[in-house]
């Protein structure tokens, strides 16, 4: 579904050097898998998730999504894409505040082209075992509950694929687990995601471990 | 169905963070507020120009002062000339002239009620008051002129100042040690264009004036009405021709008098009514642009704070344009709100000046379309630039 055929991403400091965040990456990513892409602070994780979540285009390199060179796309068919089939979560939750935890999944359905979103959201909360918070505002919440509402978020619109980076990052070993468990469960269910993270063990939960160093592709195995 | 659902979103996050929305107000709240406040002001003074100016004319009329003879700074000439016998002269000579009323009076004076001191503006007039009626008791009349009457009509200012505000009708009153007694109480006037609080005056007979307090045989002005605008400058060489005649002045002599008809007056009062009109507009410009100033640098700083926000709305599907419209929304309601909220606050504010400085109604139209439209320009001046800096955002620099 995903294929990246020698993706490079150079950035330029504010002082003027350029950064090379990313060098000949190439990666395919099949409908249904469960891949970590782990890495140290700087190895370009961050970029890398920035490309495959279409937020940053890459310098050279071809990105194919279901055989389409995302390369020709403008702006609007990016948004559009990332609405549609792509589903973001995020180590610092972004939750709209004062807003509650229904509002806030339903974000992206306001920015879809569909005619009515009724029920979806709470379908979706549902779905991460949140049906009784509905009503409840981010501040009233754990912080694993807020990272289930943001998965809620990431799946109201029935995306392709998954995009999580660093989703257990700000969260405490328990809560963490709870996070990880609703991941594999939407594995079992057929959806494909991709985890980021610097943390092995985590990364032992996937089917398979992308290792990223220094922007390159150190190692790609399955897992045992 | 997708722009209503996201500008009912927008709204709804606005009135959740209230203490935002008021901050981003405050731009336009203070620039509307400060328009309206000098703009009503403006015309308030302008109508109390007006009304002070109507009150000493009343209509169309020639106003004649008296002079002393003698030039500034030289030797201290005759005496002031001006007499009733002047007036009535005058209005028996010049047909236009259709009625008639004097002046004689003490800036100054000592009055005493009890053991309560004050002082005072006196003014002897005729039973023809110059204009100004009383809201209590009764003005004097002709009998009283004749009979050189101790009756007095009172300002507000003097009922306040003697009497503590208890009712002054028929109760005496000493005016330079001469006994008086209280007949009326003089409609309200508050102060005039000069600043002069016309409410702390005492009326009484012209007659009583000139002979019981000042000792004089002269007045200090005199009005002459003239029906006719037409004819006020010629009657004005007339008055001028006759009084030169009667008080003996040859041909080398300057007037002892001053004479000035409504119409001069007038076209003073439409040279002070454009400046007023010409400064209206630049205070306009100037709290324009410190609203702006003021909302857009909120405006900048809500984007800045927001960022991560608006990274999310990217990263879930917002188009550049959808940050944008969603930023302008904001600055467009939080300006309007601010306009209205400025409108309020500035005509409460023009209202207490206008209690303070007795300046009457300030309430102004002209007030409420320059504040709406200062709003709407405020709004727009400040929401273009910030919304269109969220909307050039990078998504993912946004959620880094």
């Amino acid at each position: 579904m995903i294929e990246l055929q020698g993706i490079g991403k150079t950035y330029t400091r504010p002082g003027g050097d350029a950064v090379r965040a990313l060098d000949a990456v190439s990666l395919r990513i099949g409908r249904g898998e469960f891949v970590a892409v782990v890495g140290a602070s700087g190895s370009g994780k961050s970029t890398l998730m920035n490309v495959l979540g279409l937020l940053d285009r890459p310098s050279d390199g071809r990105y194919l999504l279901d055989g389409q060179d995302v390369a020709d796309l403008g702006v609007a068919e990016l948004a559009r894409l990332r609405n549609r089939r792509i589903g973001f979560v995020f180590q610092a939750f972004h939750l709209l505040p004062k807003t509650s935890a229904l509002e806030n999944v339903e974000l992206p359905l306001l920015y879809s082209d569909r005619a009515s979103i009724k029920g979806l959201g709470r379908r979706a909360l549902e779905a991460v075992g949140l049906a009784d918070r509905i009503d409840h505002r981010p501040s009233e919440l754990s912080g694993g509950q807020q990272q289930r509402v943001a998965i809620a978020r990431a799946l109201v619109n029935e995306p392709d694929v998954l995009l999580a980076d660093e989703p257990t990052g700000n969260l405490d070993t328990r809560s963490a687990g709870e996070v990880m468990a609703l991941f594999e469960t939407l594995h079992e269910a057929g959806r494909t995601v991709v985890l980021i993270t610097h943390d092995p063990a985590l990364a032992a939960h996937c089917g398979r471990i992308v290792h990223l160093e220094d922007g390159r592709i150190a190692a790609a195995r399955e897992a045992s | 169905m997708r722009t209503a659902r996201l500008v009912r979103q927008s709204l709804r996050m606005m009135a959740r963070s209230k203490l935002r929305s008021g901050f981003m107000m405050l731009g336009s709240l203070v620039g509307v507020a400060a328009l309206t406040l000098v703009v009503s002001v403006g015309e308030g003074a302008n109508r109390k120009m007006l009304a002070t100016v109507d009150q000493i004319f009343g209509g169309s009329s020639i106003l004649v002062f008296a002079r002393g003879g003698g030039l500034m700074g030289g030797p201290r000439g005759e005496a002031v000339r001006l007499s009733l016998a002047d007036a009535e002269a005058l209005a028996r000579e010049l047909p236009a002239i259709t009625d008639w009323d004097a002046q004689q009076g003490l800036p100054n004076a000592p009055v005493r009620h009890a053991e309560a001191n004050a002082t005072a503006r006196v003014l002897g007039q005729t039973e023809r008051t110059w204009n100004r009626g009383v809201t209590r008791g009764e003005s004097f009349g002709a009998a009283a002129v004749a009979g050189s009457a101790r009756v007095a009509l009172v300002g507000e200012t003097v009922v306040r100042d003697l009497f503590g505000g208890a009712d002054p009708l028929g109760e005496e009153i000493l005016i330079s040690s001469v006994r008086f007694r209280v007949i009326g109480v003089l409609e309200r006037f508050g102060t005039d264009a000069h600043g002069m609080d016309r409410d702390d005056e005492i009326v009484v007979p012209i007659s009583t004036a000139m002979r019981r307090l000042m000792n004089a045989d002269t007045i200090q002005a005199a009005r002459l009405v003239v029906k006719d605008p037409a004819a006020l400058a010629a009657t004005a060489g007339e008055v001028t021709r006759i009084l030169r005649e009667r008080h003996g002045l040859t041909s080398g002599q300057p007037d002892d008098f001053v004479v000035r008809t409504s119409l001069q007056v007038q076209k003073i009062v439409v040279k002070v009514q454009r400046v007023l009109f010409l400064f209206l507009p630049l205070v306009a410009g100037v709290s324009l642009l410190a609203g702006s100033t003021v909302s857009a640098s909120l405006m900048l700083a809500a984007v800045n704070e927001r960022v991560g926000e608006i990274g999310l709305r990217r990263a879930v599907g917002a188009l550049p344009a959808d940050i944008q419209r969603q930023f302008l929304l904001e600055t467009a309601v939080t300006a309007l709100g601010g306009g209205l909220a400025g409108l309020l606050l500035g005509f409460v504010l023009a209202e207490m000046a206008a209690r303070r400085f007795t300046l009457g109604n300030v309430f102004s139209w002209q007030a409420i379309l320059l504040g709406l439209t200062a709003a709407a320009v405020t709004g727009l001046l400040a929401g273009v630039v910030p919304a269109r800096r969220a909307a050039r955002l990078q998504p993912a620099e946004a959620l880094r």
